[in-house]
């Protein structure tokens, strides 16, 4: 049991997962933007077939909204291999217990995203659809946090912050950046008896939100830059990152409108006037499931930088609440638990 | 929260065991009916959790699937309204209003009983065959069926709920116009329960064709929220999608407007809403019939002249141009009181649409006036706004923008705006000739900005 091999498999395997999941995102993304979630009316088969065995060309050259249901299924369960893989290599290799059941955690919450996909389709739930829609993004979020936690700088960081702002700020980004996911749901996958009066508080409150999370960013992206931080350069990547993904999403976030709904002003300017929208065009749609894919990426590079924070923060040593502590649970899981010991003796 | 039903769990978990035979998994369709099972399901992970995994388990996982399926347990248990057409308690309101001590909530729901015996729910349409005869005439009911009910493929693939899938975000379940982005558009989605269209082929008063309505899903409707759904239209896949939807308008608006009309019949005349009435099988006759098919109705359309695709030279053009220019802005026809005397839309005459003087002005409510408006608010109204006259300068024509289309506008009006048709000389009847009219046509598009 040793982290410090040459290769770190568990690392790469991380990665994998994280970098498979946003694919995943990007595709169930898609079938909600073409509300193909009831393409296939089956589940765990695909009409009837097993989910793997289900014959390819039906499935390449069979309808769109079958394409990319079908898609997300199998996409879905190479996550999962992965996931598992993932697991069985960090019960070998790793030496923190916590990241072990850490790993076990994230294939629970593969599993239960893919149940909770499966219920939408048995149940046609629309409910489900949306919770399972937030879903993706938190696993992702997640995979990501395990990505980050088997990193070098996760292994290097040394706590020197005193100041605490940061760490403050980098939660509350972290916490808007999620409510904006749930608050985008409700638009998305807003219920056909939704009233307008409920639609549009949701729609004031995803811009709020929108308003609160620019904030943050703009005070991370200054605060990594004051003397009190300076020192951390290596706070300013996801800080960075933060900027430039705002950037784009916030035009994403207008072009959704504009392509779902049409801008307000169209008697303002000839072109808003003369604009017509598509309907289940190709670009559209691409534009729509963007947003969502921008915004999953935001939580993902939010949690990037309370991991970088967090490492460096020396008043968090001195904390009574051990649970956020990254450091303290290294320590306190070092302990081996139950399980691992007989994990052990059966090696 | 309901009761946990132990059947039902007992169902769901026999459909459970199917599902995990893995490989050989048969659709279990059949569970969508059962409607409680989440509940079982939160249980046996929550036994799950405590038997096979150690206790110490700290965050993730679980915990999470927990937290999230109680969510759903709580959102689908307590929460699920029932769908269905909605009551049109507007239209019960604002007849109610003066006069009456009716209950216009408890009109609106008898009436949509009465509806519903004839045209059946919203999962399953019906066509009221035994009062109207045949839909034939009228509508395609595998059409209006396929536009029906849930999104999604059946077993057969074939795909249904494409109003809910397409158009339900604006339009709303009944065709209200009060989907849930309604608030927050303008111009408002169309109400079809009115059975009034704007852009169409035959006069104030008619209905549209078949391929109106598919024209305007075909090219949406420019600076609005109507989308195009020409991507449908040309794929191979979902070519039939539009043509089926086109029904479904047609059935939504006869359904409403039997509807309204029900409403009215039983405040103005004390009829009782009773489905087997013959008052209210008369008036579900006459709209029907204004639905049928009748080609004498649809505007024909003289050629359009040449010199609307070849630039003609230079002292034609300006003479042309004159020419509409003076019957632009004569009294005879009136268009620069909306329109302006620069065609920018700025009028002095502004005025609300049929549908929005159709719950204020008609009920005695002055659409200007907040206070009196938002009388209304609890029944689903929204607030009026000016049906705006269109600026010619940004050439962008919501009912299509070639010449004869344009055309149609002038000479048949937009129904349900204050724009009104032209009068056109016909049969010895005096009014503009159809050259005058071209002239008019050409004027307007020259004054868009190049
Ligand atoms: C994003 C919102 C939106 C969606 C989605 C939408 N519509 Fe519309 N629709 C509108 C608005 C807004 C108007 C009113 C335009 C106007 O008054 O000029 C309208 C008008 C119409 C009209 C009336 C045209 C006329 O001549 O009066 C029809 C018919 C119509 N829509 C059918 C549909 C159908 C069928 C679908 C689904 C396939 C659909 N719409 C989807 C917003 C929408
Ligand atoms: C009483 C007011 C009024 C008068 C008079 C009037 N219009 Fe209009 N017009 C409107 C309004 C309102 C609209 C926009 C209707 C809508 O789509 O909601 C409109 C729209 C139009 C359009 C756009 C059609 C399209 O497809 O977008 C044309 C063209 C037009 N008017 C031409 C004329 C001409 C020519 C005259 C004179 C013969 C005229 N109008 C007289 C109110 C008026
Ligand atoms: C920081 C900025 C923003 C973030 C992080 C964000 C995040 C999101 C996310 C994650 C979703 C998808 C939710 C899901 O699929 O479950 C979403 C949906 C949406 N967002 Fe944003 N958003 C932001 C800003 C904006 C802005 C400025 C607008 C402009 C109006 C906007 C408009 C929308 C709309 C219309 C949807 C629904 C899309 C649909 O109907 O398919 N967002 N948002």
């Amino acid at each position: 049991m040793n982290s410090e091999s040459k290769f770190n498999f568990v690392k790469l395997w991380a990665w994998m997962s994280a970098a498979f999941i946003f694919p995943l995102i990007w595709v169930g993304g898609l079938v909600t933007t073409h509300d193909a979630g009831m393409a296939v009316p089956d589940w765990p088969g695909t009409y009837g077939y097993n989910l793997f065995l289900y014959p390819l060309s039906t499935w390449l050259y069979g309808p769109f909204d079958l394409l990319i249901e079908h898609g997300h299924r199998l996409l879905g369960s190479w996550v999962g291999f992965l996931v598992i893989l993932l697991c069985i290599w960090a019960w070998n290799t790793e030496s923190r217990g916590w990241y072990r059941w850490a790993c076990l955690g994230l294939l629970g919450a593969v599993i239960a995203q893919g149940l909770l996909g499966g219920f939408r389709v048995v149940l046609d739930q629309r409910t489900i659809a949306m919770i399972h829609g937030c879903g993706g993004p938190m696993v992702f979020a997640y995979a990501s946090f395990l990505a980050f936690a088997a990193s070098s700088d996760w292994n290097r960081a040394r706590p020197t912050l005193k100041a605490n702002g940061l760490w403050r700020l980098s939660w509350v980004l972290f916490g808007a950046t999620v409510t904006q996911l749930i608050l985008g749901a409700q638009l998305r996958h807003a219920l056909p008896y939704t009233t307008p009066v409920g639609f549009m508080s949701m729609v004031h409150l995803h811009l709020t939100f929108a308003g609160i999370v620019t904030l943050a960013v703009l005070g991370v992206f200054y605060l990594v830059r004051r003397p009190e931080y300076q020192t951390e350069t290596k706070l300013r990547s996801p800080a960075n990152a933060l900027a430039a993904l705002l950037l784009i999403q916030l035009a994403l976030g207008v072009g959704t409108w504009m392509v779902n709904y049409a801008l307000p002003w169209s008697e303002t300017m000839p072109s808003l006037a003369r604009y017509v929208i598509a309907a289940k065009g190709y670009w559209e749609s691409m534009l729509v499931t963007a947003h969502q894919a921008t915004g999953s990426l935001l939580i993902a590079c939010s949690t990037w930088l309370l991991c970088r924070v967090g490492k460096r923060q020396s008043t968090l040593t001195s904390s009574r609440n051990s649970f956020t502590i990254p450091n303290a649970v290294d320590s306190m899981a070092s302990e081996p638990t139950g399980a691992i010991r007989i994990l052990e003796t059966v090696e | 929260m309901r009761r946990f039903d132990t059947t039902k769990a007992r169902v769901f978990l026999g459909n459970w065991r199917t599902v995990l035979r893995f490989p050989y998994s048969v659709p279990s369709i059949d569970l969508q009916r059962s409607s409680n099972p989440l509940l079982a399901c939160f249980l046996m992970i929550l036994a799950a959790t405590r038997t096979h995994l150690p206790r110490n388990l700290a965050v993730s996982g679980w915990l999470a699937t927990s937290g999230m399926l109680a969510v759903i347990c709580l959102a689908t248990g307590c929460g699920r309204s029932e769908l269905g057409y909605k009551p049109n308690s507007l239209h019960a309101a604002s007849l109610t209003r003066e006069g009456t001590d009716q209950n216009p909530i408890s009109i609106a729901k008898k009436a949509s009983e009465v509806v519903e015996t004839w045209f059946g729910n919203i999962d399953q349409p019906k066509w009221p065959t035994d009062q109207v005869g045949l839909a034939d005439q009228v509508l395609r009911m595998d059409c209006v069926e396929r536009c029906a009910g849930p999104v999604g493929r059946g077993i057969d693939k074939v795909e249904r709920g494409l109003f809910r899938k397409h158009c339900v975000s604006c339009h709303g379940l009944s065709g209200d116009g009060l989907g849930p982005a309604a608030m927050l558009l303008e111009p408002y989605p169309r109400d079809f329960r009115r059975g009034t269209f704007k852009f169409k082929s035959t006069p104030v008063g008619k209905k549209p064709t078949r391929e109106d309505i598919h024209r305007t899903l075909h090219d949406g409707i420019p600076g609005t929220a109507m989308p195009s759904f020409r991507a449908l239209d040309e794929s191979e896949e979902f070519a039939k999608d539009v043509e089926d939807l086109v029904h479904y308008v047609r059935f939504l608006a006869i359904r409403g407007e039997v509807e309204r009309r029900l409403i009215s019949l039983h405040v103005r005349e004390g009829v009782e809403l009773e489905s087997n009435s013959q008052r209210m099988q008369e008036v579900l006759v006459q709209v029907v019939q204004k639905w049928a098919d009748s080609p004498d109705d649809v505007l024909v359309i003289p050629e359009t002249p040449d010199y609307f695709q070849t630039p003609s030279d230079d002292s034609d053009h300006a003479q042309r141009i004159e020419k509409g220019k003076t019957l632009f802005e004569s009294e005879l026809t009136a268009c620069v009181k909306c329109h302006g005397p620069t065609g920018a839309g700025d009028g002095k005459s502004q005025d609300f649409d049929e549908w929005t003087k159709d719950w204020t002005i008609l009920a005695g409510i002055d659409p200007k006036h907040p206070k009196d408006w938002k009388e209304m608010k609890p029944f689903g109204a929204l607030k009026p706004v000016l049906s705006k006259p269109r600026n010619f300068h940004w050439g962008a024509y919501h009912g299509g923008k070639s010449p004869s289309e344009i055309f149609k506008r002038i000479v048949l009006g937009i129904e349900g705006t204050p724009m009104p048709p032209v009068a056109r000389a016909h049969n010895g009847n005096p009014g503009l000739t159809d050259q005058e009219i071209w002239d008019l046509v050409y004027y307007v598009m020259h004054l868009e900005d190049r």
